[in-house]
This record gives structure tokens, C-alpha cells and sequence, in this order.
């Protein structure tokens, strides 16, 4: 510690350190998940156009990858969703987006029904990164909208697709901020 | 006792009563909560590192395990090539192994991990513990913090709405209020005064005047309303 740094202003933490939650997940932040902990590794901006952002976190927890994402629109919206090929979905589903510039409205997946919900359009940015890459969203949900599936279109023939669920705030506890 | 043992007593006490009168309970509790939180985010940070730690541990220890069972898987394949003589025994033999003591120096890495995360869990269990009671302490005082605040605020009130009645001068407002009465009732008896001057006539012939007036006027309305009969 030098002489001067006693007058250096201190950064205050962004978040109130008694009462952490979802949003002020940051890259290196440790919480629980189902029993397991889990930090995040890398942090993604969705920007969809009118001032819409939603935030997407890949979370490791020793032996899984996951991803944490959070809208906020009224309420805060969390989903855990892992990746998934795009031929799981169907072999020729890529062929059909080609085709008619969309995926099909209804898709069969491990038993499950769902319906495309939308159609979102946006930018990508990852965390530390000046670039914003366009891509193009279509969110599916199962009837009793607890079930998400997802499917990305990057570029002409570039395609992912995760699948996922609703989770509540509530089963994302003892949020830690990074450590030193 | 000497002297200057006695004038420096005497400082000391001034000392100490002038340091305990600049004293705000509030605002040092206040001090005390923000010092607690900086303890609770570095408790908080460590338990994170640690936990990170143990994720990484964990992460090596799959890895080991699957580096194990490779090198085992391997040195099955050797063998059973060998049965089927598609390499020599010399060979396959001398291969496995060298393939299960590179899964036995792995599965040394996989006690090391092991027992790494048994730690890290101990670990994060003693600082858990730790962060919890911290927590509590700090919302104990909070809620303490709070509760002193309200009453602060309220012998506040209270003080002040004490001195505005002690201060209330009783003798001075009730003499004001007297003085207000009598003047009110000199105005009252002015004007009652001077009702009954402007009522009395001031010379005879206003009194003239006034009689003949009244009878006029009496006699005008008597004259009006048998005119209104006739017709």
C-alpha cells in the first residue's frame, strides 16, 4: 500500500453485500443451483431492438455447462437452458428454415411438445468483446410454458439450439461475488 | 494527590465529557453496520475463491476419472488383441502396462483431487458458518439501528414539543389576552355608545321631523293598502 493510496477513492461494491440477487450476476460470481454450486464463466448481452436487453450467463459446475438467462420485463423472467444439435431437433429442420426463412411453428423434441412462441431478431455481445453479432431468435415454449426451446440462425447455414426450462428466482441462493 | 495529578484528572474529565457530548450513538452504529459489510464482502469473497476452487477441483477429478478409465480401456484393448494375436503378447503386455501405470499415476491425482474437494467442502462449511453469523449480526443491528432511530425521532419530538411548552410564556400570553378582552369589550361599549347618540334627535326640529316622518310613512301605507282593498 503506498502513501497516497489512503486518499484513493474505494470502489464500493455495485450490489447491496446483504442482499445479492440474480441481477447482479457478474463474471467469477458463485451461486447454487440445485444443490450444486456454480460460476459463471462467461457473460452475454442480448440487445432486441427499443431499448430491449435481456443478459445470458454460462455457468460451470465442475462437470456441466449450463446457461442462466434473465429478462427483465415487469418481472424478471429466468431460464436454465443447455445446448443442444440442431439435428436432435429433426434431421431436416435446417433444411426447412432455409427454406421458408423460419422453423416450423410446432416441434417435437424428447416427448415434448412446443409451440414457436417468437420470432426475435437482435444483437449479440459477449462480455469483454466491442463486437455485437446479428442473429435471429425463435423461442419455443411448451403449452404450460414451462418447457423452453431455442433456436438461433447466425448466418446462412449457421444454427444452434438449446433446450431448457422456467426456473423462479428463488432457486438461484447464496449468490457470492468474485472472489479476490 | 499532587497537583498536576489533579489538574490533569480535571483535563482528562473535560476531555472525556466534551469526546462523549460530539458521540452520535446513531451514527456510530451506523459506522459499525458499513464496517460489518466490508467484513461480510471479504468473508463473502473468500467463500466464493473457495468455492471456485472446489469447482475446479472437481473439474480435474472428472477429467482424471475419465484419463483412468481410458488408459484402463486401453489396456483391455491390448489384451484382447493380444488373444486374438493380432499383436504379440511381448508387446501388449509391455503396453497395458505402461498404460496402467500412467492410470495409476492418475488415479494418485484422483485421491489428491478428492481429497482436495473433501477439504474445500470443510473449507466452505466453516466459512458458510462464519458468513451466516456475520449476516445475522449485521441484520440484528439493522434492525436495532431502526428501532433507535424511531426513538431518536421521537424524544426529539417529543423534546421539542416539551420546550415550546415550557417556553410558552403563560403570564405574558394570558396578560395579552386580558388586554385583548378589555379591548374588545371598550370597543363593544364605544359602539354600543355610539348607537344610542346617533339614535337620540339633536335639535327639536329633528324631532319634529322625526314624529311627522314616522306618521307620514304610517299613514302612506295605510292609504296604499285601502286603496288595494277598493280595488
Amino acid at each position: 500500500m503506498g502513501l497516497f493510496d489512503f486518499f484513493k477513492k474505494k470502489s464500493e461494491p455495485t450490489y447491496d453485500i446483504t442482499n445479492i440477487d440474480v441481477t447482479d450476476l457478474k463474471l467469477g460470481f458463485i451461486f447454487d443451483y440445485e444443490l450444486t454450486s456454480w460460476e459463471v464463466t462467461e457473460v452475454y448481452k442480448y440487445d432486441w431492438g427499443d431499448d430491449c436487453f435481456s443478459s445470458e450467463y454460462k455457468i460451470f459446475d465442475g462437470s456441466r455447462t449450463l446457461f442462466l438467462g434473465i429478462e427483465e420485463d415487469d418481472e424478471i423472467y429466468l431460464t436454465i437452458t443447455q445446448k443442444l444439435k440442431i439435428s436432435a431437433i429433426g434431421d431436416n429442420i435446417t433444411d426447412v428454415i432455409v427454406k421458408n426463412e423460419r422453423p416450423p411453428s410446432k416441434i417435437r423434441y424428447n416427448g415434448i411438445d412446443y409451440h414457436l412462441e417468437s420470432e426475435s431478431p437482435g444483437y449479440f455481445n459477449k462480455e469483454g468483446s466491442e463486437q455485437w453479432a446479428e442473429f435471429i431468435s425463435w423461442n419455443y415454449e411448451d403449452k404450460e410454458g414451462e418447457e423452453v426451446l431455442n433456436i438461433e440462425r447466425w448466418g446462412d447455414f449457421d444454427f444452434e439450439a438449446s433446450v431448457g426450462k422456467y426456473i423462479e428466482e428463488y432457486e438461484i441462493s447464496n449468490i457470492l461475488p468474485k472472489g479476490k | 494527590m499532587g497537583l498536576f495529578n489533579r489538574i490533569f484528572k480535571i483535563g482528562q474529565a473535560e476531555a472525556h465529557s466534551i469526546v462523549e457530548k460530539l458521540e452520535d450513538p446513531i451514527k456510530l452504529t451506523e459506522q459499525g453496520i458499513r464496517d460489518l459489510k466490508k467484513d461480510l464482502d471479504n468473508s463473502l469473497q473468500a467463500l466464493a475463491e473457495v468455492k471456485a476452487a472446489c469447482i475446479r477441483s472437481k473439474r480435474d477429478l472428472e477429467s482424471s476419472k475419465n484419463q483412468s478409465k481410458s488408459y484402463e480401456s486401453k489396456a483391455i484393448l491390448l489384451i484382447q488383441k493380444a488373444e486374438r494375436s493380432e499383436i504379440s503378447i511381448e508387446d501388449a503386455d509391455r503396453l497395458a502396462s505402461e498404460a496402467l501405470s500412467l492410470k495409476a499415476t492418475i488415479d494418485e491425482d484422483i485421491i489428491r483431487n478428492q481429497n482436495d474437494c473433501s477439504m474445500f467442502d470443510k473449507n466452505i462449511s466453516q466459512l458458510d458458518a462464519n458468513v451466516m453469523k456475520l449476516r445475522s449480526t449485521i441484520t440484528k443491528y439493522e434492525n436495532e439501528l431502526k428501532t433507535l432511530k424511531a426513538r431518536s425521532r421521537v424524544s426529539e419530538a417529543t423534546k421539542k414539543l416539551n420546550k415550546s411548552m415550557t417556553n410558552i410564556d403563560g403570564s405574558g400570553t394570558i396578560a395579552m389576552l386580558e388586554k385583548m378582552k378589555d379591548k374588545v369589550a371598550q370597543n363593544e361599549a364605544l359602539a354600543e355608545a355610539y348607537g344610542d347618540i346617533a339614535g337620540q334627535p339633536s335639535s327639536v326640529d329633528d324631532e319634529i321631523n322625526s314624529v311627522l316622518n314616522t306618521s307620514n310613512s304610517g299613514s302612506d301605507a295605510l292609504a296604499a293598502l285601502k286603496a288595494k282593498l277598493v280595488k
